[in-house]
């Protein structure tokens, strides 16, 4: 090797060998190189070229859309074995949702949670849930006396409990701070997340002031029979690993008409859900007819998640 | 350029030289390349397994959703805004023998960012989908979201630099005189992006409503000022590497300056810091919590305590001993005073600024953090490559500024360019 | 003692389920002029309740009876609440409701067999939620306007239906306060303790 001439660098002197042992070092660095990446490549193998190079949502045609539903569906099915359809849930024109809880008659009984943990497909060992509920300390709405790993039987003496989601926020701050558009608010007020554009840089996470939003820190796991075959594309399909996901108050029951599932769970009726357009629903009547208020009224946010006290 | 016959091949022939020169060393330099190396591929491994297993392989959660990486990505991008305290005297005061020396400072930037970016890479759950962020074929959500000003003023003061060096680099190889058309525009922009890089990142936090830490119009003058002190004390060390392990001249007055420099943002940052703790403490109130779960830890909590006083006392002693005459001198007083505030404003902008403002949470919950080895890894891995680059740029920079790296007629194949 | 109580209890809560699922009867609720809407239909029993009577047939079923097996025969005791008078029968009714007796609800007048408002109106059983209407109107109207007791269905009636519970499916009528129950699992967060905030 060192007899020949590689190639002519340019310097004064011993340039053979030097050149030579150059070389060397630079293959086995490359080669070193290839070898710490190696996982990536075990990764990358995984990944899907269609779904790489998926336009977002919002440009999709419909026939593109249509294609990767399809797509969806055939995945999930041939992953849990169960007759899972992956729909797309549009808006309902004139429809604007909105919420309501009457803490006066909410137990903390975590039904809704355990619901929304069920109904949306939500990893199984976190025990994940879009809610979280709040053990409060009466004489006050100070979370800083709150807890949610309260295990003991509820209604606790001199508590009252406030389960926070996603508030759906008319200014929502998470969209503003998402820097590619993969998190949007819909016509029906709902902040919806494309789980196949998100990067996973969580700065909508940090800039939600309702700890509404949750990451995808692992592909999420659910055993096959415990999967809720009903899906939606922008709801409760199962999550990519490394994207974000939140509340879309259940999109695909409620734009279908149906109620969420926290509200359907919830034994003593304390959430109230519909269409805020329309004078004559329920929602509009608390409204009016309730005191009601808003989490963190002063940061301008504007929720669509009302609370209330009865008595 | 018309005047040389093929440029294109003697820029061909500046990368190749360059790419000799900066392999090219003693056995402390091969060392230390073999050690960063070593260091930069432990990182690089640590991301890919943290890539394919998820972001469970560090210790963020859904409520302390950032950590080291933004932490460092935050000190980095302060550490790229610093250089820019060498080319305000250099170009704006017509500092002679700063003029001399400020490549340093631009080649600093350069790595600077370099490990910023790479910092927020590796934070994000899905990089192969990077392509989203590309203006034109992805989606840009501008001017809406902060974070895509971050990437416009980082990926531009990058470019800036690149071509302020790499074009008075390449002159100067040509022997020719660089024409300040060229570069001079570029210059002056980069001290205005230089203090826009830093500030945006600040926007970054401080525009968010819900974290009532970093709500607060002090951050961006916070950041610049501790900017101010960490990049310039990096500087000083990197001048003190050169000096002594190149032929390179470097004249104390440039050092001196820079002590200035630091001891004027080293108050400054101070006095910013403590009229911030006395807004907190004095008023109390829900804002406090972050502030006082730092200092002195809350509901039996105390993850953040140790480091918060290290910077303290770190960024105190720094601070004082830059004070002293000895300071002024080429000494192990400045040395270690560099040290002391570089490690003190790490701490403070990161684990002492990114990591409170989400502990307690935007509820109130108390979920504590504590870098996992793979994050401990990576960021090594990050500084480790930065280093690197910066170690190769440098030592490009002396060849060229020395004469070791030339256009000559020894080693030129086409006919000689004019020389001055 | 305890177990005639819960048995008591079950036994209100099973017959309501199992009779609205049977025959569910629509309610009128205040209803604009607009598209055809479905209907909401409450759950509500549709009969008196039957007391166990502790002892089991041949086939080991057990042996239940209607209220009027005992008290047209036996006259009614006008002072009685919820057990605390009582001598012969009934001794472990317990519970806890305001000051009402006995006759405030049940209607003496046909063994028991039927309820009867404050102005001594008969009423069935299974319009048991006009009784409780009678002293909890902004509970009744709250739950008129959807805003209290638990439901399943459709928010858009014009696209579907909606089941709702009446009170006694909730609220025990001798003992009306929501019962304390242990809760769902908790968040399983990673480095999340458990009741940080005590």
């Amino acid at each position: 090797m060192s007899e020949k001439k590689p190639f002519s660098l340019p310097v004064v002197g011993e340039v053979d060998r030097r050149t030579t042992l150059k070389a060397g070092a630079a293959t086995l660095g490359l080669a070193a190189w290839a070898a710490a990446l190696k996982p990536m490549v075990e990764w990358a193998s995984s990944l899907d070229r269609d779904e790489f190079f998926q336009k977002h949502y919002r440009e999709l045609t419909r026939e593109q859309l249509q294609v990767i539903l399809h797509k969806l569906t055939f995945e999930a099915r041939k992953e849990t074995g169960k007759p899972v359809t992956v729909k797309d849930h549009k808006p309902i024109p004139g429809v604007v949702f909105a919420y309501a809880l009457n803490l006066s008659i909410c137990i903390g009984c975590r039904k809704c949670a355990e619901a929304c943990h069920v109904e949306n497909n939500h990893d199984r060992p976190s025990n994940q849930s879009y809610i979280r509920v709040f053990e409060m300390q009466k004489g006050g709405i100070d979370f800083e006396k709150g807890n949610t790993t309260y295990d003991r039987p509820v209604p606790g003496k001199d508590k009252y409990y406030m389960p926070v989601q996603c508030q759906q926020c008319e200014n929502p701050p998470c969209v503003s701070a998402c820097p590619i558009e993969a998190t949007w608010q819909e016509s029906d007020g709902i902040v919806v997340v494309d789980y196949n554009w998100c990067i996973g840089c969580r700065y909508c996470e940090a800039a939600c002031p309702y700890h509404a939003r949750r990451f995808n820190w692992t592909k999420p796991e659910v055993p096959p029979d415990e999967v809720n075959p009903n899906q939606s594309y922008l709801s409760n399909r199962i999550r990519p690993q490394g994207v974000m996901e939140k509340c879309t108050f259940c999109l695909h029951r409620t734009r279908e008409g149906r109620m969420p599932a926290c509200l359907e769970a919830c034994p003593t009726g304390a959430r109230v859900f519909g269409n805020i357009l329309d004078p004559d629903s329920e929602i509009r009547w608390v409204l009016e007819n309730k005191r009601v208020f808003v989490l963190k009224e002063e940061l301008g946010t504007k929720p669509r998640f009302y609370y209330f006290f009865d008595k | 350029m018309s005047t040389t016959p093929l440029p294109a091949l003697s820029y061909l022939r500046f990368l190749r030289q360059s790419l000799h020169v900066a392999t090219e060393g003693g056995w402390v330099f091969y060392t230390w390349m073999f050690v960063l190396t070593a260091v930069a591929l432990v990182g690089a491994n640590a991301w890919a397994v943290q890539v394919r297993d998820g972001m469970i392989r560090t210790n963020m959660t859904d409520h302390v959703s950032w950590g080291l990486y933004i932490a460092n990505f935050t000190f980095c991008v302060g550490l790229a805004a610093g250089g820019v305290m060498m080319v305000i005297p250099a170009y704006l005061y017509d500092d002679h023998e700063m003029h001399d020396v400020v490549i340093i400072g631009e080649l600093l930037a350069i790595a600077a960012i370099v490990m910023s970016t790479l910092s927020v890479v590796v934070d994000l759950g899905r990089p192969d989908r990077f392509w989203h962020m590309i203006p034109g074929i992805g989606k840009f959500n501008w001017p809406i979201s902060m974070l895509t000003w971050d990437i416009i003023v980082l990926n531009g003061y990058l470019l800036i630099n690149l071509h302020v060096v790499g074009y008075l680099l390449y002159m100067r190889f040509l022997g020719r005189k660089p024409n300040p058309i060229w570069y001079i525009p570029f210059v002056y922009l980069s001290i205005f992006w230089a203090i826009s890089i830093h500030t945006v990142t600040a926007f970054l936090y401080c525009g968010l409503g819900g974290r009532p830490f970093w709500n607060t119009a002090l951050l961006a003058p916070r950041f610049l000022a501790s900017a101010f002190v960490s990049g310039p004390a990096f500087i000083l060390l990197v001048m003190r590497v050169v000096r002594l392990g190149s032929d390179l001249p470097i004249q104390p007055g440039p050092s001196r300056l820079l002590v200035q420099i630091i001891r004027v943002a080293a108050a400054i940052n101070l006095l910013m810091l403590f009229s911030e703790l006395f807004t907190l403490f004095y008023a109390g109130g829900s804002h406090l919590a972050s502030a006082k779960y730092l200092f002195f830890g809350d509901h039996g909590k105390y993850g953040l305590v140790p480091w918060i006083w290290s910077a303290v006392v770190l960024n105190l002693v720094g601070t004082v001993l830059f004070f002293t005459p000895a300071a002024i001198q080429r000494s192990k007083t400045r040395l270690v005073a560099c040290l002391c505030v570089i490690v003190g404003i790490w701490i403070e902008k990161g684990m002492g600024l990114i990591i409170p403002g989400f502990i307690p949470s935007t509820l109130h919950e108390v979920v504590e953090y504590s870098p996992s080895l793979t994050e401990w890894k990576v960021t090594a891995g990050i500084w480790a490559f930065g280093l690197l680059i910066l170690t190769a740029m440098l030592r490009v920079a002396v060849a060229v500024f020395t004469d070791e790296m030339k256009l000559t007629e020894a080693t030129e194949l086409t006919p000689a360019t004019e020389m001055p | 003692m305890l177990g005639r109580d819960a048995l008591m209890l079950s036994l209100v809560v099973v017959m309501s389920a199992g009779c609205s699922r049977s025959a569910p009867a629509p309610i009128e609720l205040p209803d604009p002029v607009g598209p055809p809407r479905f209907p909401v239909v409450i759950r509500k029993p549709l009969e008196a309740p039957k007391i166990l009577t502790g002892s089991v047939d041949e086939k080991g079923n057990p042996i239940s009876i209607g209220c009027a097996t005992c008290h047209t025969t036996n006259p009614s005791n006008p002072e009685a609440r919820l057990g605390t008078l009582l001598t012969k029968f009934h001794q472990s009714l317990r519970g806890q409701h305001g000051h009402l007796t006995c006759i405030s609800c049940h209607n003496p007048d046909e063994g028991y067999a039927s309820l009867r408002l404050a102005d001594g109106k008969r009423l069935p059983y299974s319009e048991v939620m006009q009784l409780c209407a009678q002293c909890h109107g902004p509970q009744y109207r709250d739950y008129l306007h959807g805003a209290h007791g638990g439901m399943t269905g459709y928010w858009d009636l014009s696209r579907g239906g909606r089941e709702r519970n009446n009170c006694v499916d909730c609220h025990h009528p001798h003992a009306p306060r929501y019962p304390t129950v242990m809760p769902a699992r908790g968040p399983n967060d990673r480095f999340q303790t458990r009741g940080s905030h005590e």
